[in-house]
């Protein structure tokens, strides 16, 4: 028999909000956590500074993008946690990483000043310098729709050529144009989705928001469908993607 | 000193303010900003000179936020002891609006009447003028994370700042609360005085959610370091001076005028130093008149409309967070000026439960975020003339006021379609 609910609400971990919500990122937890509470089920968000906010039961996680002045401690506090990063991408949970916090999960940064800094390992590549600072609007064509959101970085990404989010339509993504292959956006390991795409991409690319939803209940033996409040508010959605289509003259949805 | 380079600057101000008659004559109430492009071009050494001449010196107040009502407060205290002060009014705080402000006022010798010059400065351009001036005082807010499209993050922001500091002759009034800040007060060079302010344990545990700086200091101002914000309720705040406790009515509600009260009074301090008479500077900053959110209540029509900017995400949260419960009818009109949609992601807008309007060229956009705040939105409206006039026609709310909250460019066109007098800083 198939269930129809779990016994506990489901859980949204947001790593690290205190040192990693710049842009808001932090944001796409209360996304993920909205659109279950519209799909009819029970929702909680758990901000986890430590090991000791750490729920029991965990079925989606959301790390955002910091300053550099909070990398270092970003990373030591990510390091405690590195066991339950390496269990939950193992075993399906989704996890999506964005701007410095996705660079960390990486092998490493590369300072400006010429330093790095180690990170956890958790994804293959690292992140590099760039001769100047990437902030703008980007669209990439993904698997799960044209996405549409704002980068702001001063690092590119290598490493992330076998299997990236995307396609860069317009903007940088994880570098400039190469002189061969694709420019691309992002990477993908598993149920890991690691972007640039800052802030509520999930808000505004309601598609991808979804797929990890679907992985998070397949997890639990459920279906999950889109809410009725989910369908109106994914019009405002596209209604705000097409602005910034329009404005970079691309077609709209 | 002043007198010496008498008339030097007397071309340039005639030119100045020719167009600055020319400017009004084209478009009354606006363009005030041009006069100044031109005289900086034609004599750039103008608006240090005025500046660095006044008898009690210049005092500049900067920081991510609440440097207008800082400003405001302070001038009000500093007149109630008799100074005579030029102050920039409008928030003209770039070169050219503080130029065609001064040549409102100067003499073709390139004084200015007046004991003080009070100036508040936008951290960026504040740092790219600061080389040539020399206040006396500097008085630094706080630092948030603000306007990410030019200052990226916090650093950056506490490096203009830092820069506009290291230029004081003789004392910095900073935010001990504010841990960018606090540290930049430990950095400074030995020579130029430092005082500190600050809220009490109780009033930060009373506010859950900080006060909205990019980092909070971990530690607060023991008691006898400088002044501190020891009671907060309402309007209602109690500050506690080297001499004693008094009470202050804040012109509105919310921690941040009270902290802004708070700045203005250590400011004034440092400013008048013996001269200092806390009852006084208390009188006058309960005598200022009442203001909501951000310092405007407009009647169209004989409809009262109070105006909220938004300029950064922590002004947006703390404008939510006071207020006044059970406002009705608000509309949102978020525009271009917001580059970045994300930007007002952290802010928790739940608070504003029903916001009848989205406005603006984000409309879409702040519309989406309200949503996932559980804000019932009834009506997304990107034109923001149709959305003012839907909003206005609407009759009196039964609670509160018509709440227009705003970015920049939201409160521009506002002002355009009501026909308000524009903001003298819009560059033409």
């Amino acid at each position: 028999m198939t269930a129809t609910s779990l016994d506990r609400p489901f859980t949204v971990v947001s790593l690290l909000p205190r040192l990693l919500d710049t842009n808001g990122d932090a944001g796409n937890a209360r996304v993920l956590a909205q659109r279950i509470r519209w799909n009819g089920h029970d929702a909680r968000v758990v901000e986890v500074h430590s090991r000791a906010d750490l729920p029991e039961h965990v079925d989606a996680v959301s790390v955002g993008s910091g300053t550099d002045a909070a990398l270092l401690p970003a990373r030591d506090a990510l390091r405690t946690l590195v066991e339950e990063l390496r269990v939950w991408s193992n075993s399906g949970v989704p996890i999506l990483a964005i701007g410095t916090g996705w660079e960390l999960l990486s092998w490493g940064i590369d300072r400006a000043d010429g330093t790095a800094l180690e990170g956890l390992g958790l994804v293959a590549g690292h992140a590099v310098p760039r001769a100047a600072r990437a902030t703008d609007d980007i669209i990439v064509a993904s698997k799960y729709g044209r996405l549409v959101g704002f980068e702001n970085h001063a690092r590119d990404y290598v490493g992330a050529e076998a299997s990236p989010l995307g396609r860069v339509i317009y903007g940088t993504g994880n570098s400039d144009a190469p002189a061969n292959g694709p420019q691309i956006e992002g990477l993908t390991m598993g149920e890991v989705f690691c972007t640039h795409l800052h802030g509520p991409v999930l808000a505004r690319n309601p598609a991808l928001a979804d797929h990890l939803l679907q992985a998070a209940f397949k997890r639990s033996g459920l279906r999950y469908s889109r809410g009725a409040r989910s369908e109106l508010v994914d019009e405002t959605a596209r209604a705000a993607r097409n602005q910034v289509a329009a404005r970079l003259g691309q077609s709209v949805e | 000193m002043r007198f010496v380079s008498s008339f030097r600057y007397g071309p340039a101000i005639l030119v100045g303010r020719a167009v600055r008659t020319l400017a009004r004559w084209r478009k009354p109430g606006g363009g005030s900003a041009i006069p100044g492009v031109v005289v900086n071009r034609i004599a750039p050494g103008f608006l240090a000179a005025t500046l660095n001449g006044f008898p009690l010196g210049l005092v500049i107040v900067t920081g991510s936020s609440g440097k207008s009502t800082t400003t405001k407060m302070l001038v009000a205290i500093l007149r109630a002891h008799g100074l005579s002060v030029f102050t920039n009014q409008s928030t003209a705080n770039i070169s050219q609006g503080l130029t065609s402000a001064l040549l409102e006022q100067v003499s073709l010798a390139g004084t200015i009447a007046g004991d003080v010059a009070v100036l508040e400065m936008d951290e960026g351009h504040g740092a790219l003028i600061a080389g040539s001036l020399t206040p006396r005082v500097v008085a630094l807010t706080n630092v948030m994370v603000d306007q990410i499209d030019r200052f990226h993050d916090s650093e950056m922001v506490v490096a203009l700042l830092a820069k506009i500091a290291a230029r004081a002759t003789e004392s910095v009034v900073l935010n001990a609360d504010d841990r960018y800040l606090a540290d930049l007060g430990n950095a400074l060079e030995p020579g130029v005085a430092v005082s500190r302010y600050g809220v009490t344990g109780e009033v930060l545990a009373e506010h859950p959610r900080g006060l909205g700086y990019a980092d909070t200091a971990p530690t607060r101002l023991p008691a006898g370091a400088g002044l501190q914000l020891t009671r907060v309720v309402g309007r209602d705040a109690d500050v506690q001076f080297a001499t004693g406790s008094h009470s202050i009515r804040l012109p509105a509600r919310g921690i941040h005028y009270a902290v802004d009260a708070l700045t203005a009074l250590s400011t004034a301090g440092a400013t008048l130093g013996e001269r200092f008479v806390p009852t006084v500077a208390c009188a006058a900053l309960s005598a200022m008149p009442a203001v909501f959110g951000r310092g405007e209540v407009v009647t169209v029509g004989g409809k009262t409309i109070e105006f909220v900017l938004v300029q950064n995400p922590s002004s947006f949260q703390l404008n939510v967070d006071s207020l006044e419960p059970g406002t009705e009818q608000i509309l949102v009109i978020i525009g271009s000026d917001v580059r970045d949609p994300s930007y007002f992601w952290p802010v928790h807008t739940t608070g504003l439960g029903h916001v009848l309007i989205a406005s603006g060229l984000k409309a879409h956009e702040i519309a989406l975020q309200l949503a996932y705040d559980d804000v019932v939105v009834d009506r997304i409206e990107p034109d923001v003339p149709t959305a003012l006039d839907a909003f206005l026609s609407l009759p009196n709310p039964v609670s509160g006021v018509k709440t227009i909250i705003f970015s920049a460019d939201g409160m521009r066109r506002t002002r355009v379609h009501l026909g308000l007098v524009s903001n003298s800083e819009d560059p033409v």
